[in-house]
């Protein structure tokens, strides 16, 4: 990773022995929270109100462990080559935020997108921009403190080639050798452990559709949180027009 | 006297889960998402006992353990540890950290939760 916190590329493949062993563990802990719920419910101690808020709670973990081996699946088939168009990210960025509107209000949070003006069209894959942005839109609802804000930005970078988008949590400060940890294992494309309820394997995802795309993913630690974000090249199609 | 249990967890609803068990069993709740909270929630509150997850974010539970080692009159609190990792610790290297149980996420039933508080208590 160099010093602006990006990933640099390669290590693609080495890890994934590594990789089956965390989507494992990774997969264990929505399992585990489905079987507490069920238990709880089947030991007839709860009210029809708590029954309805545990059915749903139920709904929104199952969606979410799915969507994590449909992540999979499709870092598993990489060898495709994924159709790449230009594409306006904040049209992205808000498809996210309606997909996770109801997970993030199951929290009690809210997930935001910053509006940006005049920002271009990048060349991406629409669908892989999406599951990245939704990895780490999911981390940031585990790690953001109760009252604290997610926001989705956008933000043009130097000489007008590259947008970078990025998930804003306001959470605890992390140790300064956890985010060392966290950001070495990014580097070297290996799913990491230093937030432990989603960005592992989530993140481990994003930079493998990252680099489908010519893209790269990269993170700011912040005092108050931290950011994930993706940068991705401007498309020039349509301003040649 | 209602018995205090403060219990550590970074999963919202799995926290949610435990609150509404040992509530159900009598026992007055805390919570805290992160070891840095649970620290201060353990010296406002004065816990007859501690549910504690281990991977946690940010610190882990081993520093919250350690941290809890330095206060004279927080070392008393047993605590019980529930994890997905529970195959990969033993009791007897933890105990020193005032451990007296370790329950597998995977493999508990929820009455264990409140019988594993009530064990540590009796």
């Amino acid at each position: 990773m160099d010093p602006s916190g990006n990933m640099s590329d390669g290590g693609r493949g080495i890890n994934r022995v590594t990789s089956i062993g965390v989507a494992a563990h990774e997969l264990k802990s929505p399992l585990v929270l489905l079987r507490q719920l069920a238990l709880e419910l089947s030991s007839g101690d709860v009210s029809p109100s708590e029954q309805k808020h545990i059915l749903g709670q139920m709904t929104h973990i199952s969606e979410k462990a799915l969507r994590l081996t449909s992540d999979l699946t499709r870092v598993e088939g990489q060898s495709t080559l994924f159709e790449l168009s230009p594409v306006n990210p904040m049209d992205v960025a808000r498809d996210v935020r309606t997909e996770l509107a109801g997970l993030y209000k199951a929290h009690g949070r809210s997930l935001k997108v910053s509006r940006i003006r005049n920002l271009p069209p990048v060349i991406a894959n629409r669908d892989l921009l999406r599951r990245i942005l939704l990895n780490f839109a999911d981390n940031a609802l585990h790690y953001a403190d109760v009252n604290g804000a997610v926001e989705l930005q956008a933000q043009l970078l130097a000489e007008r080639s590259t947008v970078r988008i990025s998930v804003r949590d306001h959470g605890p400060h992390m140790p300064l050798a956890n985010w060392r940890k966290l950001t070495n294992t990014l580097e070297a494309s290996q799913p990491v452990y230093a937030r432990p309820q989603s960005s592992g394997l989530g993140l481990y995802i994003a930079g493998e559709f990252a680099r489908s795309m010519n893209a790269r993913i990269g993170a700011i630690r912040h005092q108050d949180g931290a950011s994930f974000y993706v940068e991705l090249p401007v498309s020039r199609q349509l301003s040649l027009l | 006297m209602t018995t205090r249990v403060v219990v550590v967890e970074d999963d919202a609803w799995l926290a949610e889960h435990y609150l509404r068990i040992l509530r159900r069993g009598g026992y007055e709740t805390y919570h805290a998402a992160h070891a840095l909270g649970a620290i201060d929630i353990i010296d406002d509150v004065r816990p007859h006992a501690i549910l504690l997850d281990v991977l946690l974010t940010g610190t882990t539970a081993l520093a919250l353990l350690h941290e809890l080692r330095t206060h004279a009159d927080l070392t008393a609190i047993p605590i019980v540890l529930a994890t997905n990792l529970a195959d990969q610790i033993r009791l007897e290297d933890v105990e020193s950290y005032g451990v007296k149980r370790i329950l597998d996420k995977a493999t508990m039933h929820p009455d264990d939760i409140t019988a594993a508080v009530r064990g540590v208590l009796a």
